[in-house]
């Protein structure tokens, strides 16, 4: 197995080198165990790109994210693309935005890696307490780190992301190059989301209140969502208003459940939204729950398909609807 | 504030004052901030509650008006008027739905009466922030689309015609006609099917307004009321319709004459590759069957295809290909008709297992004097001495899914009975059925009459139909004696019902719905039967449910008369409640596109910041004001007029609830 950091150095450096590619979106090491988010534009930069899986970030985010000023009257348009690397679950953030039209495609040169799950930064906190510096290689169902100059191996389950574990997805399902090899896939599992279904009304009530109730509307959720990339977001709307800038529990349930709506058959299970909570609030949790049901009732899944159209757009006769009452 | 909001509520006679206290309402209504007057009487709609609400626009210089009264699907439309009539746009007019949300629900005065100005006040929030709208003018096209040529199509296009309009007919078969022209006599008056519609026909191709194409169909439909775009594929005949004379030289020739079921005789009768369906097609032009045809199959018939040797005017074109005609048309009538229930669906009746067990058109085919049997009532070369009916074939059958009463078959069955008796007098004649339906003009009389020609009707269905010898024998309950029979029999006839065709794309293509029985779904059952949800276009015949030749044609020319409407003003007001754009916010994700059942919406292009950007761009006179692109926008980008967001709000929020 040829080396991954090569593999990834060299196919950006390709990318780079394209007369009609922009940037490459890629990561780099960043300030303790985090890694950065990197736009490298020469053949030079793209040394300092890496992939391990410390790589959490989905950088689908930085395609829409990106802030245009007024383009000058009398200036030409920068046609040039866009290259960035994905994961599996990236891509699919990377499908849905074609889908919908955030993105198109020819905007778009993917370089896609198979990735066997990223790790919990909060999990490897609690491990090692006192590490400033942390490298993480992948060794088949375990992890080889390297925590201040130590190494150490620890077994995969023990320290990736929840969503991870699960990964049904772990190749990318669009790109132009595909660099490294593919992964195994896991059967997705709705376990955990099937405990809460059981829960009666008002224990979901109590559930969900104590942790709405942690939330401080930082919008972290909202902001690094790939998904969520409106000009202009209703949140922010002041007439009307439909949420009051109050941090309560009652606006920040409407909140969260508006933030989940708007993501119904559109939320591909990246968990970005949980891993950026600094209040540690299992949001990603009402995103399978909508997942599941999406699933379930419509045989529907987002992020699969650059030509579907949007769930919520779909009527077919046949589609179940025991749950109207 | 400034106070410039008139109240009026509605007594209704005692249908709201029974159960609301009207004075009470009144005088809360006119502590609600801008309310300048709040007044009440007994019938708003009437000329003098009109005439108050008028006085006080103009003496008071209201500019809204808040009715408190019945649904606006009562008398919205009523209100308008009367603000227009008072130099008030019409769109800044709010009604509050007392009766039918209120009144008439709740039995207790004194919570209907609380319920009553909690909708009030929110009417009066939600008027506040009206803004008035402007209605929009379109051109219409002076020509019209009649899709399907049986006698409703006929009927639709020669009244429209006959207004001084142009019409194409468009029919998918060789010639007009229909299921009428299958027909042997029509009840109750037994008159010749065909001697009454083919004089018909003939106008149809003689009427200088229609242009008649046959052997077509309609592939797609773009635009709107007054504009729409269709296009039209027609489909080879091979035949020259310039050249050919109807001679029938081609088909005496044809190598397979005599050995295709023939569609226009219910298969009872035979016809070649190349054919005219009746002789009195219109037009009376001859068509190849391309699937069946030696030539156009395999590329060889004999030396040389006989038909084109025989041909005189040199007609025949094996060359010729399918052509797309577009044309420009104001207003479309659908009258697209119906199938006959397809009797193996009832595989207990035997029809593919025996061939003496036919369906109700067959039967037509066998009995008239045009037919393969010219008119004598033979199966299998005999004479039936025992005849059977069996009413309601795939009608009020929960079972099958069709649920509905096919209502033609009592009154052919009885016909047919008759038929039977006239030609067969010696023959046993019975006739099991589940009720007897006879409720048009001359119908009861006429089943009179043919009970009393001997023939035995028997109420309830038949269970089963097999063979024992040479006869095949019904089983069934009667269910007035309470007791079972079984009945021998030498022909069982299946009265058929009438079941909704597969139109394939045209129904998107139209917009068209469908009603729980699969027939297309008129605007209003009861106010407005020829329209459809689809402005501008309009429902004939048995397309929007079974009918007979009468309510057909009655249908046809009520569509025909509805059609004309729009192209004898040459003008349409499109309704100013639609939705609307904010540029600004839009982020050209196109969820309202797909969302749209009416195609109203598209992506345009705009610069922003001097960047390119795709936002969605409603087409005014395409939005119905469904409001479903609304809920489906994520950034609320789209608004309906009327009922904006901030409108919608402030009614919630004067409801209470915050």
């Amino acid at each position: 197995m040829r080396n991954i950091q090569k593999i990834i150095k060299d196919g950006a450096r390709k990318a780079v080198a394209r007369d009609d590619v922009k940037y490459v979106l890629g990561w780099t090491p960043g300030y303790g165990f985090r890694v950065s988010p990197f736009f490298a534009r020469t053949a030079e930069d793209t040394e300092r790109l890496i992939f391990s899986p410390l790589c959490a970030n989905n950088l689908t985010i930085y395609l829409t994210l990106q802030e245009k000023l007024p383009l000058p009257k009398a200036a030409a348009l920068d046609k040039r693309k866009i290259a960035l690397f994905v994961k599996g679950c990236d891509s699919r953030a990377v499908i849905q935005l074609i889908a919908e039209r955030g993105i198109s495609r020819d905007e778009l040169v993917i370089l896609g890696v198979p990735c066997g799950g990223v790790i919990d930064i909060s999990k490897l906190e609690a491990k090692f307490p006192q590490a400033i510096k942390v490298e993480a290689v992948e060794e088949g169902e375990k992890l080889s780190l390297k925590v201040d100059g130590k190494s150490q191996e620890i077994p995969k389950e023990d320290i990736l992301l929840k969503k991870c574990s699960l990964c049904e997805y772990p190749n990318p399902l669009i790109y132009d190059v595909l660099l490294g090899e593919e992964k195994q896939k896991k059967t997705k599992d709705y376990q955990g989301i099937s405990t809460f279904e059981e829960k009666s009304p008002n224990e979901k009530w109590t559930y969900w209140g104590d942790k709405f109730a942690r939330c401080i509307r930082c919008y972290a959720c909202r902001n690094i969502c790939p998904l969520c990339y409106c000009d202009s977001c209703i949140l922010d709307k002041l007439s009307p208003q439909w949420i009051r800038r109050s941090v309560n529990l009652s606006e920040n349930t409407v909140f969260q459940l508006l933030r989940t709506f708007h993501l119904t058959g559109r939320c591909i299970g990246c968990g970005e939204c949980e891993r950026a909570c600094p209040m540690g609030i299992p949001v990603g949790e009402l995103n399978r729950k909508l997942e599941k049901d999406v699933r379930e009732l419509f045989a529907y899944e987002p992020g699969i398909d650059i030509e579907e159209k949007s769930l919520l757009s779909q009527f077919k006769p046949e589609d179940s609807e025991d749950f109207i009452l | 504030m400034r106070k410039k909001i008139g109240v009026y509520v509605c007594h209704c006679g005692v249908n709201i004052s029974a159960t609301v206290d009207i004075e009470k309402v009144c005088k809360l209504a006119s502590g609600l901030p801008g309310v300048a007057a709040a007044k009440d009487y007994t019938y708003l709609c009437s000329d003098p509650g009109q005439e108050l609400i008028k006085k006080d626009i103009k003496e008071l210089g209201l500019e809204k008006v808040v009715i408190a009264a019945c649904s606006p699907r009562m008398h919205e439309q009523t209100f308008r008027g009367t603000c227009e009539e008072a130099e008030l746009n019409p769109y800044c007019l709010e009604m509050a739905n007392i009766r039918e949300q209120c009144s008439w629900v709740h039995k207790e005065k004194d919570k209907a009466t609380r319920k009553a100005a909690a909708l009030i006040s929110a009417s009066v929030a939600k008027a506040s922030l009206l803004e008035p709208l402007s209605e929009k003018e379109v051109d219409v096209i002076p020509k019209a689309l009649v899709i399907g040529g049986g006698i409703s199509g006929i009927q639709s296009s020669l009244d429209i015609a006959d207004a001084g309009f142009g019409v194409y007919l468009v029919e998918k078969d060789p010639s007009i006609g229909g299921h009428m022209a299958q027909l042997d006599k029509t009840f109750p008056t037994l008159d010749c099917s065909a001697c009454i519609l083919t004089p018909k026909m003939v106008d149809v191709y003689r009427h200088p307004n229609i242009e008649l194409l046959t052997y077509c169909e309609v592939i797609s439909v773009d635009g709107f009321i007054g504009n729409f775009k269709v296009k039209v594929r027609k489909k080879p005949r091979y035949v020259n319709i310039n050249k050919c004379n109807g001679c029938g030289a081609c088909a005496e020739a044809c190598l397979l004459k005599g050995r295709i079921a023939s569609e226009f005789e219910a298969g009872m009768g035979k016809r070649g590759a190349i054919y005219v369906p009746f002789p009195q097609a219109v037009p009376l032009v001859y068509t190849i069957d391309s699937e069946k045809c030696l030539f156009l199959r395999k590329g060889k018939c004999g030396k040389s295809p006989a038909c084109k040797a025989a041909c005189g005017p040199e007609a025949i074109d094996f060359e010729q290909k399918e052509e797309i005609i577009e044309l420009e048309i104001g207003t479309i009538v659908v009258a697209t008709g119906f199938d006959v229930f397809p009797a193996k669906e009832k595989p207990e009746y035997g029809y593919d297992a025996y061939s003496n067990v036919i369906t109700g058109l067959e039967f037509e085919r066998l009995s008239s004097a045009s037919g393969p049997t010219f008119g004598k009532i033979k199966i299998g070369g005999k004479e039936p001495e025992d005849v059977v009916f069996i009413q309601c074939v795939g009608s009020r059958d929960k079972e099958l899914g069709n649920e509905y009463c096919s209502r033609v078959c009592c009154m052919y069955t009885a016909k047919q009975a008759h038929l039977v008796r006239e030609k067969l007098p010696n023959a046993n004649i019975t006739v099991f059925y589940i009720d007897v339906r006879a409720f048009g003009k001359g119908f009861e009389e006429f089943y009179d009459r043919v009970k009393k020609e001997g023939i035995i009707y028997r109420r309830g269905n038949a269970s089963e139909v097999y063979r024992r010898g040479e006869k095949l024998i019904v089983r069934a309950e009667d269910t007035l004696l309470g007791e079972a029979l079984e009945v021998e029999t030498d022909l069982v006839v299946l009265s058929t019902g009438l079941v909704q065709r597969d139109v394939g794309e045209l129904k998107n293509a139209l917009r068209l719905s469908q009603s729980s029985d699969r027939f297309f779904l008129e605007a209003h059952p009861k106010l407005r039967p020829m329209d459809t949800a689809t402005a501008g276009v309009y429902l004939a015949g048995c397309c929007q449910g079974p009918k007979d030749i009468p309510d057909s044609v009655a249908q046809a020319s009520g569509a025909a008369a509805k059609a004309i409407v729009p192209l004898a003003t040459g003008k349409v007001k499109i309704d100013p409640i639609i939705s609307f754009v904010d540029e600004n916010i839009c982020r050209g994700c196109g969820i309202c596109i797909t969302t749209c059942p009416y195609d109203a919406i598209e992506l345009k292009e705009i610069t922003r910041d001097g960047y390119p950007v795709e936002v969605a761009f409603v087409n005014d006179v395409l939005c119905k004001g469904c409001g479903a692109c609304v809920a489906s926008c994520l950034s609320g980008a789209i608004q309906q007029r009327s009922f904006t967001d901030e409108q919608i709000l402030s009614q919630i929020t004067a409801l209470g609830v915050e």
